[in-house]
């Protein structure tokens, strides 16, 4: 990113050989590479939350959680190695990618990726000043949620939370007696009418929406909520420029 | 009507009381919840609904649910609607009403035995069957119900009354390990006996009383009333609630319907009258009277030849006495005859141009000119002239007498008179009037005497004490001339003022009927032979082997019993007719007899247990949809309307099935020649033609080349019948109308040369019969486009296809069959031993209930008793063979019959 120079560098076997600094390289035995300001500093790394309740499709969508988080994050991807960004992924121990053949690879990673166990982000190695879109339902208990964002952050990450809901989850559109179950849950919910608890579900629901929100803010990061019957593209907009928005606020 | 329900298992009723245990189950048991896959679980955690959805399933929905249980429990218990006695553990016993009485609804009994026999037939119940009118003494023998059954095929109503007391009397006497289940199948009618036989049979085991509604009671025919233009009939019937109508029928002795008059029972009153108003020379020729479709013996009179009125001419020399009447002889001739005989008053000239059987003339002393040969004619016909004494005969006589008479006369008792009035001697055995008791208050002062002669003895019909001849006869030429030697009024005797006097004239009137003066008289020694008798259904028959004759003085007194059943008795020409019902025949309903009377119900007992069922199910498809709409499935129920409706749809796609079975029936029947019956829908009667079939093809695997594969039953509605030569036809009252498809086919059928054998099944025969299968036959075939018939004649070809046969007997014997009749025999051809048609006679009917008697079971055995034994099976056998050949190979069998001749032609 940065243009003016910051040193020399021995040549490592991942860099590519466009980096190395011939006229440098000439004057020692040595290969080096030459590195400009900033250079390592900026990448961004996603974690795509792909758990059981990511698989959760409602027939009010067409697509599941886990489905509408990978195609954001790809189209993201795309975007940003387009603007020249690197982009890596959370726990796949990768360093960032950058050029045109990055994004055939991320997203081969991305379906190949088996679903993880876990919904939360690895504590796994990444750059500094690194930002981080998490691309999440959320629906794990608060606390999780608030020590992986505080591990996250004081490792000097930053980042956007991207809430991803399935109507369903927020419109609350069942009647009648109704036992609410899910996998691997051994407890269920039986509601004689399950309209009378609309309401009240709905005020939790928001409330959790907003306790991630408040999360969020409060560490600096940016909060964003997405319904998977909603268009895809507003909610790319919206986090490409917060992510510009982040970048230019660390720069400037 | 739920009276007559009962079931088969009833113990399974105790399930009922568990339904409160279900209405509490399914109360605590709310609705299967919807599933549904939801994560964030979590948040609903702890949530409570403002309100719950009733926990409780809807009341009318539980009521639902109830009954559908109810339901299933009362169709496991297996009611039975109708029928018989429900069944108990201990041996059943029928005690069975067989007199005439219950012969009108003797299909009634049947059902009624065969449903508690149906009923009882679990592992070794053993079965008695109490005939009440039994012909001996009943025995009570205890069998298993199969042989029971077959006991109970041979029940038959008896043409008298039952002794219900004799038959109670022997069950009491019987010893059961267990108190027996009793049904008595009464006749509906109080002898006076009733209650005691229903006190006597509580004692013996648990009763069950089943009687005839009101309207099904018998009727029954009092004697009737010959009078002027014709008889006056009075039907009797058991109590007098509601109307009831019917007809009186006079039938001749073929069977032919003579005339025919209605009578109606009003409204509370148990006696109707009827008037059947015949010409005298049909009347004469009236054998019987009968109440129509009233199969009994009891509304049958047989009328015997006393009861034939003859016509009489009477002639008097004196006709001016008119003014005097009690000194006229013709008054006293005219009382004693009337009610017997029609009277014709005036000339011999205009008696005999009426026609009459007998003349009387009273002291008429010559008979002048033309009237001598006419009169002389008359007699050679086979006239009868009964001549009166008088003052002109003592003066002057002709030669139409018996014997030669004295001039004058001889007075008794008179001033001048040695001796005093004479009484009668008795009659001579020889006399017509043999078995007339003689009054002694009949005195003769004054009389005409015959010539003393050799053969004065032998003419004399009727001395005085002192041996002077009374009454004198001759045969002259057919006719007999008869000669009262007193006066037919009372100046010369008190004989007219006697009822001797009209006995006397009754017995010369039988004279005039053809009778020998022999046998017209009888005394208490005579013995009369039965010539016919009745049966319990009213049908005349031979006698059975074990009636006895009647004595003479037995003639007015004897009740019908099982050695006297009504019948003809003495010999023809002049028989004596005992009948069932006396004038003072009362017929009463059986009252409170201490136990609840059952109606027996003229359908068969029907089993409910599938309807419940069904009832059952649909109700649990109800109760499925209103389920489904309450879990709110129903929110996209079109999308089960489709699979739904085509369930549906499909359902009476099941006709399919049966149309393939028609099309397997086809090709086995195309394959093999086979004998086919008639499916009549009543199973008992298809069991029958099945096993008769079968039996019969064993005979004639045995006897002929032909050998018969498996009989089948056709269905007239849908089933081709082109494939079968011979079809036998089981009639049954309880058959159903045929369909006009059936009609069209069964016409095909006859035209194109297939042969009908129709059995009715009620030994009847005859155009005029009403039997109930000729009924039924009448009802079914009717609209049939049937070739004339006749009884087969001697020389047809179905008595000689395999064997001679003289007559077809079934398992009854007697009933005439009929087919079609033939073109009358060729005058000019030479005579032929066997004759028929150019084809095979479509139809063969008869009564005689032929299936039962080939009928043969698994092992080869006959199943059903045969009336004449081993010997009449072998002649049913006989002619089922000869059909069977008759059908296959038409006139090939009359062809033959020419073959010698044929041979010889062809050798010349």
């Amino acid at each position: 990113m940065g243009e003016s120079f910051w040193q020399f560098r021995r040549y490592a076997s991942e860099d590519p050989a466009s980096a190395i600094d011939w006229r440098q390289s000439a004057k020692s035995q040595h290969l080096f590479v030459r590195e400009r300001e900033w250079e390592a500093a900026q990448a961004v790394w996603f974690w795509r939350d792909a758990s059981a309740t990511m698989q959760y499709k409602s027939p009010l969508a067409e697509i599941t959680k886990c489905g509408r988080a990978t195609v954001l994050a790809l189209a993201l991807s795309s975007l940003l190695l387009r603007g020249g960004e690197r982009v890596a992924l959370l726990g796949r121990g990768e360093r960032p990618w950058s050029g045109r053949t990055a994004l055939p690879r991320i997203a081969e990673v991305m379906a190949e990726a088996p679903a993880q166990e876990t919904a939360l982000p690895p504590d796994a190695p990444f750059g500094r000043n690194a930002q981080i879109v998490w691309l999440s339902d959320f629906l794990s208990p608060r606390a999780d949620i608030e020590a992986a964002l505080n591990r996250l952050s004081s490792a000097g990450a930053c980042g956007h939370l991207v809430h991803i809901i399935d109507p369903a989850e927020e419109d609350f559109p069942f009647e009648g007696r109704t036992r609410f179950e899910w996998l691997g849950q051994s407890q269920s919910e039986l509601f004689g009418r399950a309209e009378f608890v609309r309401e009240s579900y709905r005020e939790r629901f928001i409330a959790h929406g907003e306790e991630v929100s408040t999360l969020a803010r409060r560490l600096g990061w940016t909060y964003l909520a997405h319904r998977t019957d909603n268009r895809p593209a507003l909610a790319l907009l919206a986090l490409y420029s917060a992510i510009g928005g982040e970048a230019e606020r660390r720069t400037g | 009507m739920f009276a007559s329900l009962s079931f088969a298992t009833s113990w399974i009723l105790a399930g009922l009381v568990v339904l409160p245990l279900i209405w509490w189950l399914l109360r605590v048991t709310p609705p299967a919840p919807r599933r549904v896959a939801f994560p964030p679980l979590r948040l609903l955690h702890g949530l409570r609904a403002t309100e719950q959805t009733p926990a409780h399933t809807p009341w009318w929905l539980l009521l639902l649910r109830i009954i559908v249980a109810a339901l299933i429990i009362v169709a496991l218990a297996g009611p039975i609607l109708g029928g018989g006695a429900s069944p108990g553990s201990g041996p059943l016993v029928l005690f069975v009403d067989n007199g005439w009485t219950s012969a009108h609804a003797w299909a009634d009994r049947q059902t009624a035995i065969t449903d508690a026999l149906t009923n009882a037939s679990g592992p070794g119940r053993p079965v008695a069957i109490v005939p009440t009118a039994a012909d001996r003494a009943p025995a009570v023998t205890l069998m298993d119900s199969g042989k029971a059954m077959r006991s109970a095929r041979g029940l038959v109503p008896e043409p008298w009354l039952p002794d219900r007391k004799k038959a109670a009397a022997v069950l009491a006497a019987s010893h059961f390990s267990t108190p027996p289940d009793i049904v008595w199948l009464s006749d509906g009618l109080d002898y006076g006996d009733a209650s005691a036989t229903a006190r006597a049979l509580s004692r013996i085991g648990h009763l069950n009383v089943m009687g005839d509604t009101v309207g099904r009671l018998p009727l029954a025919l009092r004697p009737e009333r010959n009078e002027v233009d014709g008889f006056a009939t009075s039907i009797a019937r058991a109590g007098g609630m509601g109307g009831r109508r019917g007809n009186v029928l006079a039938l001749g002795s073929r069977g032919e319907i003579l005339a025919t008059a209605p009578f109606r029972f009003a409204a509370g009153h148990d006696t109707a009258s009827a008037k059947l108003r015949l010409p005298l020379e049909l009347r004469n020729q009236t054998q019987r009277l009968a109440i129509a479709n009233e199969d009994s013996a009891g509304a049958v009179r047989l009328l015997d030849a006393s009861a034939k009125r003859r016509a009489v001419g009477l002639v008097s020399a004196s006709n001016a006495q008119s003014e005097q009447p009690l000194l006229s002889d013709i008054y006293y001739l005219e009382r004693a005859l009337s009610p017997y005989a029609d009277l014709h008053k005036g000339t011999i000239g205009d008696a005999l141009d009426r026609n009459v059987s007998v003349i009387v003339l009273a002291d008429v002393g010559r008979i002048a000119g033309s009237d001598r040969d006419r009169m002389v004619k008359f007699l050679s016909d086979g006239g009868v002239l009964i001549r009166f004494a008088g003052g002109r005969m003592t003066e002057a006589v002709d030669d139409i007498i018996p014997v030669k008479l004295r001039t004058g006369g001889r007075y008794l008792g008179g001033a001048l008179a040695w001796a005093s009035p004479q009484r009668l001697a008795s009659f001579p055995d020889a006399s017509p009037f043999r078995g007339l008791a003689v009054p002694r208050d009949v005195t003769i002062s004054r009389q005409v005497l015959a010539e003393p002669s050799v053969e004065l003895g032998g003419h004399t019909w009727a001395r005085l004490a002192d041996g002077t001849p009374l009454v004198t006869a001759a045969p002259r030429g057919k006719g007999w001339l008869i000669l009262f030697h007193v006066t037919a009024g009372p100046a010369w005797s008190s004989l007219p003022l006697s009822g001797l006097y009209v006995d006397m004239l009754r017995r010369l009137l039988l004279l005039g009927g053809g009778a020998h003066p022999g046998d017209v008289g009888f005394n208490s020694a005579t013995v009369l032979p039965p010539l016919a008798t009745l049966d319990g259904f009213g049908r005349l028959q031979k006698p059975p082997a074990d009636v006895l004759p009647l004595r003479g003085a037995q003639i007015v007194s004897a009740k019908p019993s099982a050695s006297h059943p009504p019948g003809f008795y003495g010999i023809q020409g002049s028989e004596r007719a005992l009948n069932a019902v006396d004038a003072d025949m009362q017929l009463k309903p059986l009252g409170d007899i201490g136990a609840p009377i059952r109606a027996y119900s003229s359908a068969a007992a029907m089993d409910l247990q599938p309807w419940l069922l069904a009832i059952a199910l649909l109700l649990l498809l109800a109760d499925g949809i209103v389920s489904l709409w309450l879990r709110g499935y129903l929110a996209n129920a079109r999308r089960w309307l489709v699979p739904g409706t085509a369930v549906l749809l499909l359902l009476p796609g099941a006709p399919d099935f049966l149309s393939a079975r028609a099309s397997d029936l086809d090709r086995e029947a195309a394959l093999d020649t086979r004998l086919a019956y008639v499916i009549t829908g009543v199973g008992d009667v298809d069991q029958m033609s099945k096993a008769g079939l079968t039996g019969l093809g064993l005979y004639l695997k045995a006897r002929t080349s032909y050998d018969p594969k498996e009989p089948v039953g056709v269905d007239l509605d849908r089933d081709e019948l082109a494939f079968f030569p011979l079809i036998y036809w089981p009639i049954d009252p309880r058959e159903r109308d045929l369909s006009p498809r059936a009609l069209v086919k069964l016409s095909d059928y006859m035209r194109n040369g297939g042969t009908i054998l129709i059995d009715t099944r009620d030994q009847s025969s005859g155009a005029g019969g009403n039997g109930p299968g000729q009924q039924a036959l009448r009802r079914l075939i009717g609209k049939l486009d049937v070739p004339p018939l006749q009884p087969v004649p001697p020389d047809h070809v179905l008595r000689k296809s395999f064997y001679l046969l003289q007559d077809f007997p079934g398992r009854w014997d007697g009933g005439k069959v009929w087919l079609e009749a033939l073109p009358p025999p060729d005058p000019d051809a030479r005579v032929s031993p066997a004759r028929g048609g150019d084809n095979v006679s479509p139809v063969i009917i008869g009564g005689n209930d032929w299936a039962a008697a080939w009928a043969v079971d698994a092992s080869g055995q006959p199943i059903a008793d045969v009336a004449g034994g081993d010997q009449q099976r072998e002649l049913a056998v006989r002619f089922g063979v000869n059909v069977v050949m008759y059908a296959l190979t038409g006139n090939y069998k009359t062809d033959q019959v020419h073959a010698p001749a044929l041979l010889e032609r062809m050798g010349r």
